[in-house]
């Protein structure tokens, strides 16, 4: 596997196949981006007039703040972020057993709730075509 | 009781995170991920939002430590930190490819803060790779900002007593450009 996740070939065309598996679940995804834990952009769908690899770093350092809260809290670690605004919502997961972060935007027409649970069949299927290779070696 | 708010600056792999961990009272708050691209530096994590770290100096002044990330694509989170920084300690390792091209690149994107407060720079990993020497760095400071008197340290970002010279060092600065402007600061 090449060194950097973010350019692994399995790793690239599971999480695309998973973005797309999501914007089919949910027709109000209207960016979605897999990153890896520390913020490299390893894929995106959507999101035309946004800087993706910026965002990819900002949600690396948000998954990171929340992992600090819960740790802090001794809650156990983050099963996932949600940022709402009135118009629209950012989800953020991680991917089960991966170095990898799934963060998508809906926008304001869908439930939170069928925007997570959709996020987490997506993240699940993730998971699941990646085995191992979704780790840093 | 004074608070001082200094920011821990540098690329990855200078030893920001430990530093701050050298350095602080309290537990650090980190937000270490692991490092996917072992191209670039080979270490297995890498901080993507902050360190946070709190020492007392003299019973009097309380010191709160920000390290920020050493990568140019979470300079987002530099933004975020500077705000309230008064004074930046940067560290720079000295077996890194180009040290001084990352000296002159950090002093570029943070030289504000010297007006604040002050600035120092550590060289660490020097016993690692013994070029450049520290009158190179006083050198290439003076070149890319000649309006600045920043002193330069070798250090083990793992040493406490150390990294304290340092932040006293920088303390002092800072201290004494606040008593410049506010006299009364001084009392």
């Amino acid at each position: 596997m090449n060194q950097r996740l973010h350019r692994d070939p399995a790793t690239i065309t599971h999480g695309s196949a998973a973005l797309l598996h999501l914007r089919d679940l949910c027709s109000s995804l209207t960016y979605a981006t897999l990153l890896t834990d520390d913020g490299f952009e390893v894929t995106s769908l959507g999101g035309a007039d946004i800087a993706t690899a910026r965002m990819a770093s900002m949600a690396s350092s948000m998954q990171a703040l929340g992992d600090a809260v819960t740790r802090e809290l001794r809650i156990g670690a983050a099963d996932y972020i949600i940022i709402a605004s009135a118009s629209g919502y950012v989800i953020q997961l991680r991917v089960p057993g991966q170095q990898l972060v799934l963060s998508a935007l809906f926008d304001a027409d869908e439930t939170v709730g069928k925007a997570l649970s959709s996020a987490r069949l997506a993240i699940a299927e993730m998971a699941g075509g990646l085995g191992s290779a979704g780790t840093a070696k | 009781m004074a608070e001082h708010v200094i920011l821990f600056t540098g690329p990855m792999g200078a030893g920001k995170t430990t530093a701050i961990q050298s350095l602080s009272e309290i537990e650090v708050v980190a937000t270490e991920a692991v490092n996917s691209d072992r191209i670039t530096a080979d270490k297995p994590t890498t901080t993507v939002a902050f360190d946070y770290g709190e020492i007392t100096l003299d019973d009097d002044d309380k010191v709160r430590l920000y390290g920020a990330p050493g990568q140019r694509r979470f300079d987002f989170m530099w933004t975020i930190l500077r705000e309230r920084a008064v004074g930046m300690v940067l560290l720079v390792n000295n077996d890194a490819a180009d040290p001084l091209a990352s000296l002159t690149e950090f002093l570029g994107e943070f030289g504000d803060l010297h007006a604040r407060g002050g600035i120092v720079v550590g060289v660490t990993r020097s016993d690692l790779a013994p070029v450049p020497t520290l009158d190179d760095y006083a050198a290439c400071i003076a070149a890319a900002r000649p309006e600045m008197m920043i002193p330069v340290f070798t250090l083990d970002a793992r040493e406490p007593s150390q990294m304290r010279t340092a932040l006293m060092s920088l303390i002092l600065n800072v201290e004494s450009t606040a008593a410049s402007r506010d006299p009364a600061f001084a009392q």
